[in-house]
């Protein structure tokens, strides 16, 4: 009721407010924008405006407007009074894709009038198109599609430009119902590269797509090739020849091709390798096809550098190839019916008709030959796939071919057995029992089985021999027995096998098998073994087989000679390398370094040459400062009744020495030690004499220097090994010590001098090692100069040996050396050869001498 | 002399302004090679009297014997092939650009002695073709490297393809036009085998390679060319 008032009452008021028709339309005021197109999300204003007429009339102003959208009230924390008249509604985040928003007023306090509506559209600016490609269909204009990206929600226009580098060509609009392609007006021409570009456009922005450059000609669709055709061959029943025509656009560009081909039933295409297929052609053989069947054929075409787009496929064609001789015989089999003729017989061969597979082509006929035993053959061709005939009772061979176009099928056989023809089995014969099914359209396959009529035992056993034997094994094999010893099915063997004094050992073995391997056997020894074969019925012995396991197994022998000789040699290598790098050392020990006699230049001694004149002589050469090097000699006298060149002219010159210096003499040694060729060997001689001990004399030697390059024993003096009693204090230390203490005075000057001479000669080596080595002259001479001591003691002693005395000589001289001037100058000469040998073939032979100092006679 | 001098260079240069002022919108494809390639296609294809004479000449009714020998091309109408041999690679682009633009206006002439649509669609698309042509042409002699010896002397050939003389006489105007497409079809053989040289002369697209110093190669045959007395116009050999 109350709804119905205010409809009335709203009636009325427009009846009365409204002086025409006119008026009645003219609105109240109106909004700004009038059709706003607005991003989604994006915020929007809008603004009314009352006409200062309306607003008198019914006395309303800007407060007075409230907005709707969609008939549902604005909030009006959304409003904003701008003045007396205007108003305005913001909306933030715009979502709605089509809004209705007007602007009303409420006059009188209760009656809601429309001012003024407008229709907000939402909606997005366009995308880049993306992903354009144009096509050109052969003979056609040229089409290019894109991508638009996005919905819009609005009317978005995209207009496809193109150019040339000199030429601008009219712009594609799309069409409505396909905004996303679009199909230009001009032919394409071919090998001009164009520039094609997008733009799509609507109420909120244009947007232009990435340009793309390319040549028409490598965007052809061509048409597929057409008149496709297909002949066979009839030299080649597997290929086919296809011929077509290109399209035109062969005129332009080279083609490559797709050809695909299938059976008429099938409905899988093959293909043609594509590079057998990839250069303009408009024939192709396809091989490898089978005789007599239908193919179809299809081919399509592009652009052979797989520009541009593949063809469509062209309509089909088919073709058959050319028949082959049947692969495969029919089978057939044969029906037996009792003849009404005495002897004879009715015999009905069926067979089938091949299938197109086997046939090859279409077979035109059969042919059957039939063969009595021993007979002549009868030929008939036959059109149907039976054939009735009347034969003896005889057994019969019968054959049959299928013909076509190219030839005859291989022969199918079939025995035709005798009328009369019974079973006569024998028991222990192996029969093979084939059963054929005949089905209504033919025969199956058939199954055979073997059959005894009653088993027996094998009439013969294996034989068995060896196939390798080995120490401990034995590898056995056998041949399946024949057919016709077995009697049976041979259902196991059984191997037997003995040494000549043991147990005989049984061994089961499958009758499958023909190889057995024994093992656990022992070596060198005899075996004997034999073999049975067992049917049902039972077994039968072979014949007895013997062999002999060998005692080492193959390759052991090797494996234990090859070892023990590489350990040999090893040794022997071992030991060779050792002596290698041991060899100063054994050479040491073994060989000594013995100066060689034959490099003497002093042969002889003249004792009546004075060697007071030779020394004087060197005196006037040398003069008394020069003493600057010594060497001590110490010369062995063993048994060896040679002793060395050297080691005589060093005690020549000792004894020389003792004698131009002393008068006195032990007697052993001077004039006749002198007058002597030899010697060394005649005061050894004396001295066995005089100490009356063992001949064997082995005293130490003294190098001063060098023997022929070599470096000079460090050990001025070395102890020999000799077990001969020397002294009396070296057995008895304590006179040693006793001496010591006494003749202190008289033993230092002597070391003195001694350790000068090795000071003097590490002076002249600037070799480190030589120094050590001086060192350990030093070291070691302090020893010696002990053993000097007991020579000097061994003076006053009644007995002595020469060589001795030889030392007492130089200690002697060593010790009054300085009080001696020739004495001195003597062995300064020495000693300065042996300086001076440093930098020489070493030699302690003294080259003063030489020079004039002796005369070797 | 300075007049001479002017004389010679000032059609030279107003032919070169025009040639080079051809308005550059899309981007010329910038691989010698490949652009050299379209070219040589371009003008296999332009050659060849199937797309143009051949139509003509049947749509035409000249087909019959006896017209055919005269449908021969008028001597001048085109430059010789040795003419166009003797010219510089920009001399012979230049040329050849002019040559086509001229053919263009034949070829919209031509068009109005031919109604059937069909002709007409088949002269639109050899129209099509030849601006295509000088499109390629025109990027070509952009490739070219620059060269400031444009006052060589102004080669000779017909600046444009001589308009045959206005007749009302239906069949000779056909004749003419059967003439013109005649020369067209030689004008753009003899065009394939300067291109052919082109490809097949290292030594020459080298001087006028874009990659590769070239003034003194041009010199040497501006010079050469300076020497010869090119035959008048409409005396050119064939």
């Amino acid at each position: 009721m109350l709804a119905l008032q205010t409809w009335i009452v709203h009636a009325l008021f427009i009846f009365f407010t409204t002086e025409s028709v006119g008026e009645l339309l003219d609105p109240c005021g109106y909004i700004k924008p009038e059709s706003p197109v607005v991003q989604l999300g994006s915020n929007f204003t809008a603004v009314c405006v009352l006409k200062e007429k309306c607003m008198d009339y019914f006395h309303v102003n800007a407060s007075y407007i409230f907005w709707k959208t969609n008939h549902l009230t604005v909030p009006k924390e959304q409003y904003t009074i701008i003045n007396r008249t205007a108003s305005s509604v913001t909306f933030t985040d715009t979502s709605l894709l089509n809004t209705q928003l007007t602007c009303n007023i409420r006059t009188f306090g209760q009656i809601d009038q429309n001012v003024y509506g407008i229709r907000i559209i939402s909606g997005l600016p366009p995308e880049k198109p993306k992903n354009l490609s144009c096509i050109v269909n052969e003979g056609k204009k040229m089409m290019c599609q894109w991508d638009p990206g996005r919905e819009t929600y609005l009317e978005t226009n995209f207009t496809l430009k193109s150019e040339w580098a000199t030429e601008k060509f009219a712009d594609c609009k799309t069409k409505r119902d396909t905004p996303t392609s679009c199909t230009v007006d001009y032919s394409p021409v071919y090998f001009v590269n164009i520039e094609v570009w997008v733009e799509a456009e609507n109420a909120l922005g244009k947007v232009t797509s990435n340009h793309i450059n390319f040549d028409p000609v490598d965007k052809v669709k061509p048409n597929p090739p057409h008149n496709l055709s297909v002949s066979n061959s009839e030299e080649l029943s597997s290929i086919l020849k296809l011929t077509w025509i290109n399209s035109s656009i062969q005129g332009f560009i080279r083609l490559k091709y797709n050809i695909q081909y299938r059976t008429r039933d099938s409905s899988i295409w093959s293909q043609i390798p594509p590079e057998d297929t990839a250069s303009t052609r408009s024939s192709f053989t396809v091989q490898d096809l089978k005789p007599f069947t239908e193919y179809v054929f299809r081919i399509r075409c592009m652009k052979e550098d797989g520009k541009g787009f593949w063809s469509d496929w062209s309509e089909e064609a088919s073709g058959i190839t050319y028949e082959d001789r049947p692969s495969k015989a029919p089978s057939f089999w044969y029906k037996i019916e009792p003849s009404h003729t005495h002897g004879y017989r009715s015999v009905q061969l069926i067979w089938k008709t091949l299938p197109p597979f086997e046939a090859n082509g279409k077979i035109l006929d059969y042919e059957v030959t039939l063969t009595r035993w021993k007979s002549r053959l009868q030929n008939y061709t036959v059109n149907d796939t039976k054939w009735t005939v009347n034969i003896t009772n005889d057994r019969y061979i019968a054959t049959l071919t299928a013909r076509n176009l190219v030839g005859k099928s291989d022969a199918a056989v079939l025995t035709i057995p005798a009328y009369d023809f019974q079973g006569n089995l024998a028991e222990s014969k192996c029969y093979l029992i084939t059963v054929t099914p005949i089905y209504a359209d033919g025969p199956g396959s058939p199954e055979s089985i073997k059959a005894y009529l009653k088993q027996a035992p094998p009439s013969k056993g294996p034989t068995v021999r060896t196939k390798k034997v080995g120490k401990n094994e034995a590898v056995l094999e056998w041949d399946q027995l024949p057919v016709d010893v077995q009697n049976g099915f041979i259902r196991n063997y059984t191997i037997f096998y003995r040494t000549i004094i043991g147990n005989e050992t049984a061994v089961n073995v499958d009758s499958s098998h023909t190889e057995y391997t024994l093992s656990s056997l022992t070596s060198d020894t005899l075996y004997m073994v034999r073999m049975a074969a067992y049917t049902d019925e039972g077994g039968k012995d072979g014949p007895e087989f013997t062999f002999t396991t060998p005692k080492f197994a193959q390759g052991e022998i090797e494996a234990i000679v090859v070892p023990v000789c590489l350990a040999f040699l090893l040794t022997t290598l071992l030991g060779v390398l050792f002596c290698f790098n041991k060899r100063d050392l054994i050479k040491k020990h073994i060989w000594p370094n013995v100066p060689d006699p034959s490099k003497s230049l002093i042969a002889q001694w003249s004792p009546h040459t004075p060697p007071r004149h030779n020394f004087n002589s060197k005196d006037q050469m040398y003069s008394d400062g020069n003493f600057t090097d010594v060497s001590v000699v110490e010369i062995e006298a063993a048994n060896d009744k040679k002793p060395f060149p050297e080691d005589l002219k060093s005690l020549d010159l000792f004894k020389k020495e003792k004698v131009s210096t002393e008068g006195h003499s032990s007697g052993i040694g001077g004039s006749s030690c002198m007058s002597s060729s030899r010697p060394s060997i005649s005061s050894s001689d004396e001295n066995e004499s005089a100490q009356n001990t063992s001949g064997t004399v082995q005293y130490s030697t003294v190098v001063h220097s060098g023997y022929r390059h070599q470096v000079p024993s460090v050990q001025v003096f070395s102890r020999s090994e000799s077990t001969q009693p020397l002294l009396d204090s070296e057995e008895r230390p304590e006179d040693l010590q006793l001496l010591d203490n006494t003749d202190s005075s008289v033993g230092n000057f002597p070391r003195q001098q001694y350790f000068k001479q090795n000071c003097s000669q590490r002076e002249t080596s600037p070799d480190s090692s030589h120094s050590e080595r001086s060192k350990q002259v030093s070291s070691v001479s302090e020893e010696e100069f002990v053993r000097l001591k007991q020579q000097i003691s061994g003076i006053s002693q009644p007995y002595g040996s020469g060589q001795m005395k030889m030392f007492q000589e130089i200690s002697v001289a060593d010790a009054f050396g300085p009080r001696t001037e020739g004495q001195v100058e003597r062995l300064e000469t020495v000693g300065m050869e042996a300086a001076v040998d440093e930098g020489m073939p070493k030699s302690y032979l003294p080259q003063t001498v030489r020079r004039g100092g002796y005369m070797p006679q | 002399m300075q007049a001479q001098l002017l004389r010679r260079t000032l059609p030279s240069l107003v032919l070169g302004l025009l040639f080079l002022s051809t308005p550059a919108m899309g981007i010329c494809l910038d691989k010698y090679q490949e652009l050299f390639g379209q070219l040589q296609k371009q003008t296999d294809i332009m050659q060849c009297t199937s797309l143009l004479l051949d139509p003509y000449i049947k749509s035409q009714g000249l087909d019959k014997d006896g017209l055919k020998e005269h449908c021969r091309e008028r001597p001048g109408a085109f430059p010789s092939k040795d003419a166009l041999q003797r010219l510089s690679k920009r001399e012979f682009l230049r040329t050849l650009h002019t040559m086509l633009g001229s053919i263009l206006h034949r070829l919209t002439a031509l068009q109005r002695d031919v109604p059937k649509a069909q002709d007409l669609e088949t002269l639109n698309r050899a129209k099509q073709n030849i601006r295509g042509f000088r499109n390629n042409i025109h990027c070509m002699a952009r490739l070219l490297p620059d060269s400031s010896e444009t006052t060589e002397p102004t080669p000779a050939v017909p600046a444009t393809s001589p308009s045959p003389t206005p007749t009302s006489d239906t069949f000779q105007r056909r004749l003419e036009g059967c003439r013109f497409l005649h020369g067209y079809h030689r004008f753009m053989h003899s065009v394939g085998q300067v291109f052919q040289e082109w490809g097949e002369s290292p030594s020459r697209r080298r001087r006028h390679s874009p990659h590769g110093g070239l003034r003194k190669g041009v010199r040497r045959l501006q010079l050469s060319r300076r020497n010869k007395r090119l035959p008048p116009r409409g005396q050119l050999p064939r």
